[in-house]
């Protein structure tokens, strides 16, 4: 895979492309971009007909191992890449070991392996052992194995612990890369972990740069621990740390931002040339019957919440569809009232619904802020956004806030389908 | 008996030269409806997770929408805004709703009957709610589905005391009238009366030759499909078609297995509906000619087949058994891919059927059908006597 920057902005926001996937040849993907947050190979709630549908150009696939280990039979009787084996060939895949806005237990780590949590529970794998299934899935992009999950406020043993651990694990994906004709077919990118404390992060850094000319690029980890409380990070502290990794590393990296972020720290991140987020933060709403709908247009101030709360009764009756003007097939189609039915009535389709919805508004989100950063006016698509994040601090559902999606009104009738926590 | 009303027009194409098999076209308000048909149940107001769209590209024709559910969510009030459940769901063809009368059997504990109709506890709210005859043809009414069904008195197909069938099955042809009196339109919605009567002929009998004087487009059998030994089930199917309007549809509610299918087409049933094939795809259970495969079982963990290889659906054409069987019982997406598959198996199985009936080769069908289920000949006794009796002799080659 190739990474090309085609523009940069004003800020350190820039215009890229991957391309030359060697397993996809024709698939172009522009950044900044959020990928597909899949669960069992498959884009959350969505066939690959009904994805069809939502989005007719080639898309990234975030995988985590922790949803898709079980594949693994079956992918190798295949032989054929873990997209094929989904259905969803034609697209690009990235793997890595845990989404990282799943909530997990902490700890578990043994000295040279990491804890992969299954739906079945526990599984340690090792960076030899995580290579093996990388052969074996083919994903074009691959995060390698790193101990990220790690808040800032973590104490500096186990911090240290954590870098010396991802470093010795970087150093065996690197080696295993290099001596695979299969691997090599893929994109390897670095894990940056530890930055909760300054000097262990610039080791964390320097690792990588040992391996530089393996890599196409980072994934910045080592800022959450899973548990939403983490999350509440204030954005002048991620500033300095997008700042501290983008300054230490090449300019042609491509820089991968993982968790389930608002939109205004994800523009913040762009806005300091971060290329690639997984998709988590529109999952994160359709698991919690919320919709997402964003005012692009900054010439218009926004004075109303750009979250709805699918499931409030207020909208019984609404005959609008969730984001008037919006090109998606469930407001083409589909009204508010009829969403809130199918939520109150925990209907399959509310989760398909909404899903497409989010999807599609989440993508819109990124081609505004390409569009603008082309036009070297990112800065005011930022704003205009903050400006509506800000305005949904509390927004009121407690399930929204809740640290998991356990209870949360858009679970589905089908028997023994456990929703993993988000 | 012309049909005078405009809501639906039912022209017979070709009929089985041996058995009671036709293919007709029912012009419905919404769409024109090829028959023998099998409508997917899509019980409040969606289909298992599937988009409109995809059910249109399953070839679904009709749906059916559940009264008593779609009355107690979104509500009336709600359906009256939008202007019915084909505009609140997005769905342009047919629509059939049932009555709410099945709740009764179902949701019996909460139930109370009554000459003047049935008291329901609500399961949502505890309130009481009065379902009459008239109620249930005003709901109805404003989902506005091209097919209602008029409120019966549901007794379980097994149950046993003559009085109270005999009772029931009175009462529905009375509810029948009082349906037809509340009826508010005509021009735009058929009500279909339902004989009852459960396993008894003489009951049976009179309930259809009651409703075949009055003026409807369509009858449905009910009251069978709950239990009962499929050696009592097809003579009740057979005596209703026997007795009904040859020139109008012929609707077996709750009927939807494949070999059912196939022989109450043969005996000449036109409309079918079942939540067996939504249901047990939610159980990761995909319908194949033979049965059903349950994909749980790791039989499949390496099969790269499909579930069916002559199956057109997309399911089929993009999914292996193996992928199918790491994800359900997972996954959304698993029920959804099952889901697609098997209602495309029971629109397969329907178009196969009527292409036979219009190509004549119809019994020819059936034989090869039956031996592919069972190849040792073996066959149960009511399939053999039901065909027998529509003059296909499956034993014969």
């Amino acid at each position: 895979m190739r990474f090309s920057i085609k523009q940069t902005g004003c800020g350190g926001e820039r215009i890229g492309y991957l391309t030359g996937f060697i397993r996809s040849p024709g698939a172009e993907i522009e950044t900044p971009t959020a990928a597909l947050f899949t669960q069992g190979g498959s884009v959350v709630n969505l066939t690959a007909e009904v994805l069809s549908k939502v989005f007719s150009n080639t898309k990234l696939l975030w995988l985590p191992l922790s949803n898709s280990i079980n594949l693994e039979t079956g992918v190798k009787a295949q032989n054929d890449g873990v997209a094929k084996f989904a259905g969803l060939q034609g697209h690009v895949t990235c793997a890595t070991l845990h989404s990282l806005s799943e909530d997990t237990p902490s700890g578990h780590f043994e000295l040279d392996r990491a804890p992969l949590w299954t739906k079945n529970g526990k599984r340690m794998v090792s960076a030899d052992r995580y290579m093996d299934v990388m052969e074996i899935f083919k994903p074009d992009i691959i995060l390698a194995i790193a101990d990220g999950r790690t808040s800032l406020n973590e104490g500096s043993k186990r911090i240290s612990k954590a870098v010396c651990r991802s470093n010795s694990m970087l150093k065996t994906c690197v080696n295993r890369y290099m001596s695979s004709k299969e691997l090599q077919k893929s994109s390897l990118i670095g894990v940056v972990v530890g930055a909760g404390n300054p000097k262990k992060c610039d080791e964390s850094l320097r690792n990588i740069l040992t391996h530089v000319d393996n890599l196409t690029g980072i994934s910045l980890q080592g800022i959450l621990d899973g548990p939403e409380e983490s999350r509440d990070i204030d954005s002048e502290t991620l500033k300095k740390l997008f700042e501290k990794v983008g300054e230490a590393l090449p300019k042609d990296f491509v820089y991968i931002l993982e968790g389930n972020w608002n939109p205004s720290i994800i523009l913040t991140a762009v806005e300091h040339g971060w290329d690639l987020f997984d998709g988590s933060y529109p999952l994160k709403l359709t698991n919690t019957g919320v919709a997402m709908k964003l005012n692009f247009d900054v010439t218009k101030e926004n004075d109303t919440l750009y979250l709805l709360d699918m499931v409030d009764e207020r909208y019984k009756a609404d005959l609008k569809p969730i984001l008037e003007g919006c090109e998606c097939l469930a407001c083409k189609k589909h009204t508010r009232a009829y969403i809130r039915h199918l939520l109150n009535t925990r209907e399959m389709l509310a989760s398909v619904l909404l899903s497409i919805h989010n999807l599609h508004h989440f993508d819109q989100m990124f081609y505004h802020a390409r569009q603008h950063i082309a036009s070297n006016t990112f800065a005011v698509f930022k704003q205009h956004i903050t400006k509506q994040c800000e305005m949904v601090k509390d927004f009121p559902p407690n399930r929204y806030k809740g640290s998991n999606g356990t209870n949360i009104p858009t679970e589905n009738q089908a028997p023994n389908i456990k929703r993993r926590n988000l | 008996m012309v049909n005078t009303s405009k809501a639906l027009t039912f022209t017979v194409q070709s009929e089985c030269k041996h058995s009671r098999a036709r293919v007709a076209i029912m012009k419905l308000p919404h769409y024109d409806v090829q028959t023998p048909v099998f409508m997917p149940v899509g019980t409040q107001g969606t289909m298992k997770g599937l988009l409109t769209d995809q059910l249109e590209n399953l070839n679904c024709e009709i749906i059916l929408g559940n009264t008593y559910h779609l009355g107690n969510r979104p509500g009336v009030d709600v359906l009256k805004k939008v202007g019915g459940l084909h505009k609140f769901m997005g769905w342009n063809r047919a629509l059939l709703t049932d009555s709410g009368g099945f709740q009764m059997v179902s949701l019996l504990k909460l139930a109370e009957i009554t000459e003047e109709g049935v008291k329901f506890r609500s399961p949502y709210d505890d309130s009481e709610i009065m379902l009459t005859p008239e109620k249930s043809i005003e709901i109805q009414n404003c989902i506005g589905a091209d097919i209602v069904m008029q409120l019966d008195d549901v007794v379980q197909t097994t149950f046993q005391d003559y009085d109270r069938i005999k009772e029931a099955t009175e009462r529905t042809s009375r509810w029948l009238d009082r349906c037809l009196k509340a009826h508010k339109r005509p021009s735009e919605q058929n009500i279909f009366p339902i004989v009852q009567g459960l396993l008894n002929p003489e009951l049976r009998r009179k309930s259809a030759e009651e409703h075949i004087t009055k003026d409807v487009n369509g009858f449905a059998i009910g009251g069978l499909s709950g239990g009962e030994a499929k050696d009592d089930f097809w003579p009740m199917v057979s005596l209703g078609t026997e007795i009904l309007d040859k020139s109008k549809p012929r609707y077996l509610m709750g009927v939807g297995l494949a070999i059912d299918l196939l022989v109450c087409v043969a005996l000449g049933v036109d409309m079918f509906d079942c939540v067996f094939p939504t249901r047990t795809a939610r159980f990761g259970c995909a319908l194949v000619n033979k049965g059903q495969l349950n994909l749980k079982q790791k039989q499949f963990e390496s099969d790269l087949n499909p579930i069916d290889s002559d199956c057109e659906c997309t399911t089929c054409a993009n999914y292996t058994r193996a992928y199918l069987h790491c994800i359900v019982s997972v996954e959304t997406v698993a029920c959804h891919l099952i889901s697609v598959h098997n209602i495309a198996f029971q629109m397969r199985l329907m178009r196969t059927m009527r292409e036979n009936i219009k190509q004549g080769t119809f019994p020819k069908f059936v034989k090869k059908f039956v031996n592919e289920i069972h190849p040792d000949k073996n066959f149960p006794t009511w399939i053999n006597n039901s065909l027998l009796s529509v003059g296909i002799n499956i034993l014969e080659d």
